[in-house]
């Protein structure tokens, strides 16, 4: 019962810093992120293919001479935003082991120690890893569309530049790629497990929508087409469709203007995210 | 300081810790001893918050972790060596803990020379031995220089060298007079580093005080004693206080009258003696005493405790 009188000297150096704070929090995700091979590999990789992908398509577009300066838009924005299909797949494998590989490594434990209210470690995870996505896949984007400018004016497409619909397409698909980081990472807090964690994701991104459209296929129902249109993907696909107004949807079919894909995608990662942090809240770590 | 109470978790029908209830005091080395599994690691996780308690409280300096506005520098954990990414280098694993804190990029390589890590800090985790991992989790646990450090199985996996290094570190920061917590399963390492002693045995605590009464918590200072004239001596030896154990034809264990008593007796009798050795009851004797009813499966009918008299007491 000696405690009151056990005094603690004072410290020799003081380590700095007073308190956490969330701009610390960001800083050590953002830390985190750049100090893992895996993570460079998968930035790397969504950097470099959309922009392969754009030079292969703008050198088997053929002779395209004459066509109306609507489908030179289109196929512009097309070429530049062709590799999203793919990014997807390494933005999805990388939002879920930003979390999955904590838990299988134990660092999670390192993690909630030092941020023991955990919410915002989860928090901070989703805006560094949604930023950094969302400028590599926008330098990508924007890559992939002024780089082959050259090759495809020898095809005949010289493109308006300054189009509003083709720039709203290109930051659409960057946005989409970084919506997706956090959904994947949302899932990847919830599964807590790597490969469970990418197999739920892509099951959401390419799973589900096969078997809606092979039910269409056969059924028909409308119901399961419409149910599809509000799938992440197709929402988010319409982030980045090249949208003017001369383009009509076809009388029946539901189609979501891009601004409806940003909501769509935003409230699937609203609701992933929200069950993510309770989980993460409730369940020892 | 460390404040436990009632503090209980339950899996399902099982309860790793039991309504258990203890402080944990500044200035002294605290050691937390029991058998594996009986709930000294949950314990620890219960009192940063990583785990739920199901009932009671734990706090530290007189809030529960969670609560602290700098938990690192209130708390340094070392709660598992393996609580790093394997594919980040020690620095950087280091680097990102500090962060959280805005700790000083200085302070992360100053426990890096503290735990000897210079050569491997740029090195992938992944890499490291268990001992060099152990290293990794006590820099990680001094880094925001805290008045309070729970250390879970430190020695685990350290060469002689790192275990007299972890003893070493662990004296000095309570004799800078923090509070130093830390458990083992070993019993001579806690003899030989712990000022007080909490023993742990499924789930409740079963001990809880200082070092020096764990160890007279065992049978008492045994004598052995070996002479061809045994039952004569047991005979001269006999008191209300004196427990004689005969173990063989010729020799005694005696508690309850010192080493020079029982010679001077015999030398009075002329008794002739082979040994007369004074064998101070081990932590580790008290230890199997104390938890001999407590380990959770008995390996075997063997039983550890020298407290069964089978002599003469009078």
């Amino acid at each position: 019962m000696s405690t009151a009188s056990t005094a603690i000297p004072a410290r020799a150096a003081s380590p700095g810093g007073s308190a956490v704070s969330f701009g610390g929090i960001l800083r050590s995700e953002a830390i985190k992120l750049f100090s893992l091979r895996s993570t460079i590999w998968c930035l790397a990789i969504i950097f470099v293919v959309p922009i392969g992908l754009a030079f292969l398509l703008a050198g088997t577009v053929g002779d395209t001479v004459g066509i109306p300066q609507d489908a030179q838009q289109s196929i512009w924005v097309q070429s530049a935003t062709l590799g999203i299909g793919f990014s997807q797949l390494v933005v999805a494998v990388l939002g879920v082991l930003v979390i999955t590989g904590e838990y299988s490594t134990g660092m999670i434990r390192s993690t909630l120690v030092a941020v023991p209210r955990r919410i915002p470690a989860l928090l901070a995870k989703a805006l560094v890893i949604g930023a950094v996505t969302f400028l590599v896949a926008l330098a990508s984007i924007l890559a992939a569309a002024f780089l082959p400018l050259g090759l495809l004016a020898s095809s005949g497409v010289q493109p308006d530049l300054g189009d509003p619909a083709a720039w709203w397409a290109f930051l659409g698909g960057a946005g989409y790629l970084a919506l997706l980081s956090t959904l994947a990472l949302a899932i990847g807090t919830i599964v807590r497990n790597s490969a469970g964690g990418i197999a739920a994701v892509l099951g959401l991104l390419l799973v589900l929508p096969t078997v809606l459209q092979i039910l269409v296929a056969i059924t028909g129902a409308e119901w399961a087409r419409n149910v599809g249109t509000f799938l992440p993907d197709s929402a988010g696909g319409r982030m980045f469709a090249y949208v003017t107004e001369a383009q009509a949807a076809p009388a029946g079919v539901l189609v979501l203007e891009p601004w409806q894909g940003l909501l769509v995608l935003s409230a699937w990662v609203t609701a992933l995210l929200l069950l993510a942090a309770l989980l993460l809240k409730r369940r020892d770590a | 300081m460390i404040e436990v109470r009632g503090l209980s978790k339950h899996y399902g029908a099982t309860a790793a810790v039991d309504d258990i209830t203890f402080d944990v005091r500044p200035g002294r080395v605290t050691g937390f001893l029991g058998p594996n599994g009986a709930g000294k690691s949950t314990t620890m996780r219960l009192i940063v918050g990583l785990d739920a308690a199901s009932a009671g409280t734990a706090t530290v300096n007189g809030r529960p972790y969670a609560e602290h506005r700098a938990p690192l520098r209130e708390v340094g954990v070392l709660l598992d060596a393996k609580a790093v990414h394997t594919g980040r280098s020690a620095t950087n694993h280091l680097r990102a803990l500090a962060a959280t804190h805005g700790i000083r990029r200085s302070r992360v390589d100053e426990v890096i020379a503290l735990t000897g890590l210079e050569t491997v800090a740029s090195k992938r985790v992944g890499g490291f031995s268990l001992g060099m991992g152990q290293r990794l989790g006590i820099a990680a646990a001094l880094l925001g220089d805290p008045a309070t450090l729970i250390l879970d199985e430190p020695v685990n996996g350290l060469d002689p060298e790192g275990v007299i290094w972890v003893r070493t570190l662990a004296r000095h920061l309570a004799a800078e007079g923090r509070t130093v917590f830390l458990s083992s399963h070993l019993m001579s390492e806690m003899a030989q580093t712990a000022d007080h002693i909490i023993v742990l045995g499924r789930g409740r605590v079963i001990a809880d005080a200082p070092v020096g009464d764990i160890l007279a918590m065992s049978t008492g200072t045994i004598v052995r004693v070996r002479t061809p004239d045994a039952d004569r001596l047991a005979g001269l030896l006999a008191g209300p206080d004196v427990v004689v154990t005969r173990t063989d034809a010729d020799r005694l264990d005696v508690t309850g009258r010192t080493a020079p008593q029982i010679g001077e007796l015999a030398a009075g009798a002329a008794v002739v003696l082979h040994e007369l050795t004074p064998a101070s009851g081990s932590l580790e004797d008290a230890y199997l005493a104390l938890t001999a009813d407590e380990v959770q499966y008995h390996a075997g009918g063997t039983t550890g405790s020298p407290a069964s008299p089978e002599g003469t007491p009078s």
